[in-house]
């Protein structure tokens, strides 16, 4: 995958899912002053998606204002919406720009990403793996039976099976501590975004976390591009 | 005057820093877990302990409903946010995370204010005790107000 097809599909799909939530903000529900600042966003994104599949619109320009919105938005809201659905939004909102304001570095914002999203699997697995409540199974027992995620009152039956959910938090342990090392060959990395994807899947549908689901996907092509940019020339 | 202008730029950076060098700590503990109920009462002077759970979940969540979420699911998105406006509320109470849920719960109940003008809301943690057994406690409790001059 090339530099320039990477950074086009990220935008595509960045902008994509900047359209869904945006969309989900603009509901007669939501306070005037919020629908407000996601109107731009909406029209920016939609703009940007243009500019990804060829429209001649200058993306930095869509980029730094869509930065620009998404600051207003944090203090609006005091801090992220979702968690870790704005950090990654913002993360690849801002690796876009600084590849796109600085063309001479693009390779490292672009890079950046791809060694982020890296760390984003190792490190979720790292925290888990140190707790012993992870390690036993009673973690994930009271993100099911008490926490505030399981997005139906059926979902929360599953604290009832302590073995399936073992068997499930050490699959994810062992799946997020092995991540970096996917990276080793083609098949082995295209196999790992397929389960990550699905692990994504799986929690906006137990959980009702969509947003992590499609802004987890777009930072997928930073990855292949950087395997191939990066590990493969170290490899013998 | 110096501190009144850069104040604003070092709460930008607070806000874009832990996206630019993420921690990336998900699920790394599960801690008491907040729930907001509300009453909606006739009378400012009411005292009814009608609590009813804000927003609560579906009782069977089906898989083509899980499905639609994917693509709109904008009422438990903003869930999401007010369990984040709970837990501010506990760990660092600003008068923003208790206008973000007094607001959004009176916005959510606007078309019941004709007869129950007034509302209180209260935020309770679960948690289970020594034994297993789940037990709450009330962290707060707002003063009962007009959902009109919430909206």
């Amino acid at each position: 995958m090339t530099l320039d097809g990477a950074m086009q599909l990220t935008t595509l799909m960045m902008g994509m899912a900047f359209i869904q939530q945006s969309l989900e903000h603009l509901r007669p529900a939501a306070r005037p002053a919020e629908r407000l600042l996601f109107v731009p966003r909406l029209m920016l994104s939609a703009l940007l998606v243009g500019a990804a599949l060829g429209l001649p619109i200058p993306p930095l320009w869509l980029l730094a204002m869509l930065l620009v919105n998404h600051m207003v938005i944090l203090h609006f809201f005091a801090g992220p919406y979702n968690g870790g659905y704005d950090r990654m939004s913002l993360l690849i909102l801002l690796c876009l720009t600084a590849a796109h304001a600085m063309p001479q570095h693009r390779e490292l914002a672009f890079g950046y990403l791809g060694a982020q999203l890296t760390l984003s699997y190792f490190i979720s697995g790292w925290v888990k793996v140190v707790n012993p409540a992870w390690r036993n199974g009673q973690a994930l027992r009271d993100v099911f039976r008490f926490s505030a995620y399981p997005a139906g009152e059926n979902i929360r039956g599953w604290a009832q099976h302590p073995r399936l959910l073992l068997a499930m938090g050490w699959a994810v342990m062992v799946f997020e501590l092995a991540f970096p090392l996917a990276l080793a060959t083609r098949p082995t990395l295209i196999l790992a975004l397929v389960i990550a994807a699905t692990f994504h899947g799986a929690n906006a549908c137990l959980f009702g976390l969509n947003r992590f689901f499609w802004i987890w996907l777009c930072a997928y092509p930073s990855i292949l591009w950087l395997q191939e940019r990066v590990v493969f020339p170290l490899l013998p | 005057m110096i501190i009144r202008l850069i104040q604003p730029v070092f709460k930008s950076l607070a806000l874009v820093l832990p996206a630019l060098i993420p921690s990336w700590r998900f699920f790394d503990a599960v801690s008491a877990s907040p729930r907001l109920d509300y009453v909606l009462l006739a009378k400012q002077t009411d005292d009814s302990a009608d609590w009813r759970p804000f927003r609560p979940r579906p009782e069977r969540l089906t898989f083509p409903a899980m499905l639609r979420r994917m693509l709109w699911n904008a009422e438990r998105n903003e869930s999401l946010f007010l369990v984040s406006c709970s837990e501010r509320l506990v760990q660092n109470p600003t008068a923003h995370s208790q206008s973000e849920i007094l607001r959004r719960i009176a916005r959510h109940l606007a078309p019941q204010a004709d007869a129950t003008p007034f509302l209180q809301v209260r935020l309770r943690f679960v948690l289970p005790d020594e034994d297993g057994a789940l037990n709450s406690h009330v962290a707060y409790l707002s003063p009962v107000l007009a959902v009109k001059d919430l909206l």
